[in-house]
């Protein structure tokens, strides 16, 4: 569904010189990499989650995966087509989703917008009627639909955003940043929708996000990419137990601990009674825990893995280090 | 093109609405643009009916030259409004939105938000055009149906221009002067364009092509040019409007986007 080779994107960016005469006449140009050889495929149904830190490469891939952006070199196909010939079957089967950007019409209720995608996208009245009410109910959007956009809230223009891309059921959907500024109430409602929204109609996602939640909850494949190289590409699971290499024990004690309470090396301890929070190597848990019965008294125990974000902190410490 | 044109009809009933969202907006513009009319409709009255001839230009022939003049140009930006906000498009994103859309970009940026205002007004001007033509005498009917063909080649001309900005915008972020070079480069033919002195006049037909815009349908309609002349700017209009749309696809290629 999705085949990327070899692909390049360099951005030619205008430095600065401290002479203003050489700025005006002689401008000097950089070159900067913004993707540097990449290859991945996606197939139908996958909802694969692209994590990086800002400037990575991330929305440069997706846009031009969606044919915004020249390539400067490679191979890429979506649905058979090359992205930036723009041609009408591609695009219909599109949809790109951009956090914080507007695409619906600012001073008019976003009715308007969606009867603009039903001529755009030559949506039959009857379907088009059936997806709006569907998706105004699953987004609960019933109440402000015929609002002006500029009237509303970034949490209810984001679920009208999401049908004004939704309403002619994109094969590819391309969502950067679904949920940046979003409170947590509207953050779940958009992940939930994307969810059973892929669930349903079998879409392929390429998601972007820096709330590794988001991603955790959707995507069983991520691919990571920094300096424009990806640096890992496979199942969220495998990255977790190729680099966590950590386990945290939370006990509710039932006394607190005695001046003579010690740990054994290499255990992290936070303690704030009745919480004692331990973190330990992944292989030494079984021992950490014979050795934690026989010492403390407790009512209840829980263990956790490493939080993702550290997980994926800690890969791209790897990549970095290893960079030249 | 039948789905071409209901989403132009959409955008248009669009941006109509969100203009007259703005009521105390819209009156001013319309009577500055209605004053700005006819003072100069005025002055063109006084300095020729005194003096009887301008660069041997009658008072209607003179005022068939600003006539056509305000036709063409109120016609280019009643069209063309979306392009004065394309900057504000490229800064903050919203191009890319509209590049993925399945239509052809021009169908927003350049046509997607046609001016209420500009509407109303060229509705006087062509009655007045109509007026003045019919007042000049010993016109044939084959001159008139040319000068019909180089008004459209004339707005062909708009188009490309507008397009050239359009591109410029890409490379450059850049929309409000380049539209100004253009709106004052087309003022300069709301008079007859013999007013101006070699190469100027030259320059103006054939090198920028505003001429070829407002001055050379007149011209045809007053039956002051040869053939050759015609076929000559005929093909400069076709160049011109290749021109534009070859440096179009090279922006769009260019093209960096912002930063998500």
């Amino acid at each position: 569904m999705i085949s990327v080779k070899q692909l390049t994107k360099i951005f030619k960016t205008y430095v600065r010189s401290n002479n203003i005469i050489t700025d005006v006449f002689h401008r000097q140009y950089k070159e900067k990499k913004a993707l540097e050889k990449i290859s991945f495929n996606i197939n139908k149904n996958e909802l694969v989650g692209f994590i990086g830190p800002n400037g990575a490469g991330k929305t440069t891939t997706m846009k031009i995966l969606s044919g915004i952006l020249f390539p400067t070199s490679g191979e890429i196909k979506v649905l058979g087509f090359t992205p930036f010939d723009k041609k009408y079957q591609f695009l219909r089967q599109i949809a790109f989703v951009m956090g914080q950007k507007n695409q619906l019409i600012w001073e008019l209720p976003a009715m308007d917008s969606f009867e603009l995608q039903k001529e755009i996208y030559e949506i039959d009245g009857d379907v088009f009627k059936k997806n709006i009410a569907e998706l105004i109910e699953i987004l609960d959007c019933e109440r402000f639909i015929n609002q002006p956009v500029k009237t509303l809230s970034l949490g209810q223009r984001m679920r009208l955003e999401l049908i004004n891309s939704l309403l002619h059921q994109p094969k590819i959907l391309f969502l950067d940043e679904p949920t940046i500024g979003l409170d947590i109430f509207a953050q779940t409602t958009i992940i939930n929708f994307i969810k059973e929204y892929q669930r349903k109609h079998r879409s392929t996602i390429i998601l972007t996000s820096h709330y590794m939640q988001d991603v955790q909850r959707l995507a069983k494949r991520v691919i990571l990419i920094n300096y424009g190289q990806i640096i890992f590409d496979g199942q969220l699971n495998d990255l977790i137990v190729k680099y966590s290499q950590k386990k945290t024990i939370i006990i509710t004690l039932a006394k607190p601990l005695t001046d003579n309470f010690t740990l054994p090396d290499g255990i992290e301890a936070d303690y704030n009674f009745p919480q004692l929070k331990l973190t330990t190597n992944k292989e030494d848990i079984a021992s950490t825990l014979a050795y934690l019965l026989k010492k403390i008294e407790f009512t209840d125990v829980t263990i956790e893995d490493e939080p993702i974000e550290e997980v994926i902190k800690k890969t791209f410490s790897s990549s970095t280090s290893s960079t030249p | 093109m039948k789905r071409n044109l209901k989403i132009f009809w959409l955008l248009s009933i669009f941006s109509i609405k969100t203009t007259l969202q703005r009521r105390a907006g819209v009156i001013s513009f319309f009577l500055g643009k209605i004053l700005r009319f006819v003072f100069f409709f005025m002055f063109i009255y006084f300095l020729v009916s005194r003096s009887k001839l301008l660069a041997g230009y009658s008072l209607s022939q003179t005022l068939v030259f600003f006539l056509t003049f305000n036709f063409i140009d109120t016609m280019a930006q009643l069209l063309f409004r979306e392009v004065y906000r394309f900057r504000p498009m490229v800064i903050s994103g919203e191009f890319d939105s509209i590049l993925i859309k399945p239509f052809h970009p021009f169908l927003k940026i350049l046509i997607g938000g046609i001016d209420i205002i500009d509407f109303i007004t060229i509705i006087p001007y062509f009655l007045l055009l109509i007026y003045f033509i019919a007042k000049i005498p010993h016109l044939n009917f084959f001159n008139i149906i040319l000068y019909m063909g180089f008004v459209i080649n004339g707005l062909c001309i708009a188009t490309s221009f507008h397009i050239l900005v359009l591109a410029v915008a890409i490379f450059t972020a850049e929309i409000d002067h380049a539209l100004m070079i253009y709106r004052d480069l087309t003022r300069m033919l709301a008079l007859p364009i013999d007013i101006y002195k070699e190469p100027i006049r030259s320059f103006l037909m054939f090198v920028v092509p505003v001429g070829i815009m407002i001055a050379l349908p007149v011209k045809v309609l007053f039956g002051l040019l040869s053939i050759n002349v015609l076929l000559l700017s005929g093909m400069i209009s076709l160049l011109f409007i290749i021109f534009s749309l070859w440096l179009w696809s090279l922006a769009l290629k260019k093209y960096q986007s912002v930063g998500s």
